[in-house]
């Protein structure tokens, strides 16, 4: 059944070579951990995006209750968490996902730098993967207004005096992300678009030219 | 080593076992967030709220119109929303009907088509109800009249929710 | 591959009807020395380390619930702003002196600037050919040296914020209702030294928390108002009514703001 569904579609769209390039090509031994323990540090970029995968779908899940407004935003939240089955543990999965998905990716950076693994021909997948971690900053910064309770409010209100201390630009880049002169309404459905719609879809984009220039260079070779 | 000496290949073996690995993955990471998205549907209905509406000594054979208010909760948002009943005695038993016509959900009223008298009519697309609430064969709505939960008590009359009914 | 003149197509489609490529996995014997095919070897081997990693997250998930604190009241401004963890560091470097006041500008602009443009550049920067650690020191260095800078300050942030206040200041308060007809209500209206830190309210001030907080008895309230908490800085001795007020007031606050029944 399942073959002949797969028979199916390959005879129309000729899937097979798509697939069987990513199922055969030859992982080297050096980033195996079962013949060299220490190559378990090769682990934390595929673990960043597993990570990347369950904030996505938490995310998603939780947009089934959050409303991004001052007025609800604080009830939906506490009743999401307080109310509603696994609310708790889905909610826990985005809080916690956020902090380890900078943690992996912190340890992913300095894998590939201290392997020198981003010299040539690898300086394009570099700036990528540096853009990528710019992305996960705005996420978590954005996010982290997203309940607004004190702690989201006043660390956006630090946040964005820091952006207006820039030179020339600062007032405008304030006024700019907080939606006005105020940090209140505007600002939240504002980080609210960003958060869900802006970065992760700069985040998708940018996943997809660093998987496909990994899989067209490969690995880099061992030290 | 050949492969075919083996009924389950290697390379089968660690495919099944990836499956597995996969499945356990995606199922404990998922499993949590469709159960809080499946919550509303698996709630248990709550018990219901009953709300006094009117008085016996007001009630008659004759089905009267009765508005009523009931508060909603709606997650995190709380709201009294209006409703309405026709209530009438039938000797000593109090009936109270949702006027809520079961075709599409318009607004039935009593007597109020002069063809159709002592009958529930429904002026959205001539649905009619005999006054027990039954629904009048050949007329598009298909069960009758949903009929409220009722109490009585030191002669006022409570309203709960209406329940429907497959025949009266 | 075949290619040009009599080539067959799938109907009017770019896809070739004959001579595609079969559905077979290469031999194992295919792959020289110790590498192995992605699928199923290798994935297998990193979804494992993905299911122990998951459970080490759903546990720490379920011990943890992610902290919600009170709703955001921007009129609170005695509130102590932190960001999240990771942002510590920028926060952080901004109460240096050459960081902060006047320099502001370096502290917010510049040295990040620099930082994460020189993250972003890095293969521009540092474009001999060698890789190991060992062999390029300059590079090496800078980032062991941005590395223990973000660990310090992260920790130097960690160690001057007062987490205990903090977590006062964002906690979720019950709604007390304060009944304002009783008499004990307007002893504490008369009260000033008690108003001063704990409102007009009794919901707590600018030097003190609200007097429902705790769940203290009659018998401890009383205590308090005469003795004071001096470890948290309640002087003694600040009531200035009578006895037989104190305990009114007392039994007041013990009963959570409501005259205690059956009076």
């Amino acid at each position: 059944m399942l073959q002949k569904i797969y028979d199916w579609v390959d005879e129309r769209l000729d899937i097979t070579p798509m697939w069987r390039d990513i199922a055969d090509h030859e992982v080297p031994e050096h980033v195996n951990p079962a013949h060299h323990f220490s190559a378990f540090v090769y682990c934390f970029g595929g673990l960043t995006f597993f990570v990347v995968v369950i904030q996505i779908l938490s995310g998603m899940f939780l947009t089934m209750y959050y409303v991004p407004d001052i007025i609800n935003a604080y009830e939906s939240v506490y009743f999401l968490q307080h109310e509603v089955t696994h609310g708790v543990i889905v909610r826990g999965m985005h809080h916690w996902g956020a902090s380890l998905v900078i943690v992996m990716m912190f340890l992913h950076t300095l894998r590939v730098f201290f392997t020198g693994s981003y010299k040539k021909p690898r300086e394009l997948n570099w700036v990528v993967g540096v853009l990528i971690f710019f992305v996960m900053l705005g996420l978590g910064f954005t996010g982290y207004l997203l309940p607004w309770d004190m702690k989201a409010y006043f660390a956006t209100v630090v946040g964005l005096e820091i952006a207006e201390s820039a030179p020339v630009i600062g007032g405008f880049a304030k006024a700019l992300l907080a939606g006005g002169e105020i940090i209140g309404a505007q600002t939240l459905t504002r980080f609210f678009a960003i958060h869900v719609f802006f970065l992760p879809g700069a985040l998708l984009g940018l996943l997809g030219a660093h998987f496909y220039m990994i899989r067209k260079q490969g690995i880099s070779g061992p030290l | 080593m050949s492969e075919k000496e083996h009924k389950v290949s290697r390379r089968q073996f660690l495919t099944y076992s990836l499956v597995g690995v996969g499945g356990f993955m995606a199922a404990s990471a998922i499993s949590p967030m469709v159960r809080f998205a499946l919550d509303p549907a698996l709630e248990a209905g709550g018990e219901s709220d009953y709300v006094a509406v009117t008085t016996v000594d007001q009630l008659s054979e004759e089905p009267q119109r009765f508005d009523f208010q009931v508060e909603v909760v709606d997650a995190w948002y709380t709201s009294n929303q209006p409703r309405s009943a026709w209530i009438y005695k039938e000797g000593d038993e109090i009936i109270a009907l949702s006027p809520q016509c079961t075709h599409l959900g318009c607004t039935v009223n009593w007597n109020a088509n002069e063809d159709h008298p002592n009958q529930f009519y429904c002026p959205c697309h001539d649905g009619r109800f005999e006054k027990s609430g039954q629904n009048v064969a050949n007329t598009p709505p298909t069960r009758p009249l949903d009929i409220y939960e009722m109490e009585v008590r030191d002669g006022t009359v409570y309203l709960g929710k209406t329940i429907e009914r497959k025949t009266v | 591959m075949h290619r040009g003149k009599g080539m067959k197509f799938v109907g009017d489609s770019r896809v070739p009807a004959e001579n595609r490529m079969p559905n077979i996995p290469k031999d194992y014997s295919e792959y020289p020395g110790k590498t192995e095919p992605f699928w199923p070897n290798f994935l297998l081997r990193e979804w494992m380390v993905g299911a122990v990693f998951l459970v080490g997250y759903l546990c720490l998930t379920v011990a943890h619930p992610a902290p919600l604190e009170r709703v955001a009241d921007p009129t609170d401004s005695g509130y102590i702003p932190l960001p999240d963890w990771y942002f510590l560091f920028l926060y952080q470097l901004l109460k240096y002196t050459y960081a902060s006041g006047d320099y502001t500008v370096i502290g917010a602009v510049v040295i990040p600037g620099i930082a994460f443009g020189a993250l972003l550049l890095a293969p521009w920067l540092d474009r001999g050919p060698e890789r190991r650690p060992v062999k390029r020191p300059i590079a090496t260095g800078l980032m062991l040296l941005a590395v223990a800078s973000i660990i310090f300050l992260t920790w130097e942030s960690v160690a001057t914020h007062d987490w205990e206040k903090a977590a006062q200041q964002g906690a979720i308060v019950d709604d007390v209702e304060v009944d304002e007809s009783a008499e004990a209500y307007a002893i504490y209206q008369s009260q000033q030294s008690c108003i001063g830190c704990h409102g007009g309210d009794m919901l707590g001030g600018a030097a003190a928390p609200s007097v429902f907080q705790s769940d203290y008895s009659k018998e401890e309230v009383m205590e308090i108002i005469v003795n004071g908490v001096p470890d948290k800085g309640m002087p003694a001795g600040q009531f200035a009514g009578t006895d037989e007020e104190l305990e009114i007031l007392a039994e007041f606050i013990a009963n959570d703001g409501q005259v205690p029944a059956g009076e």
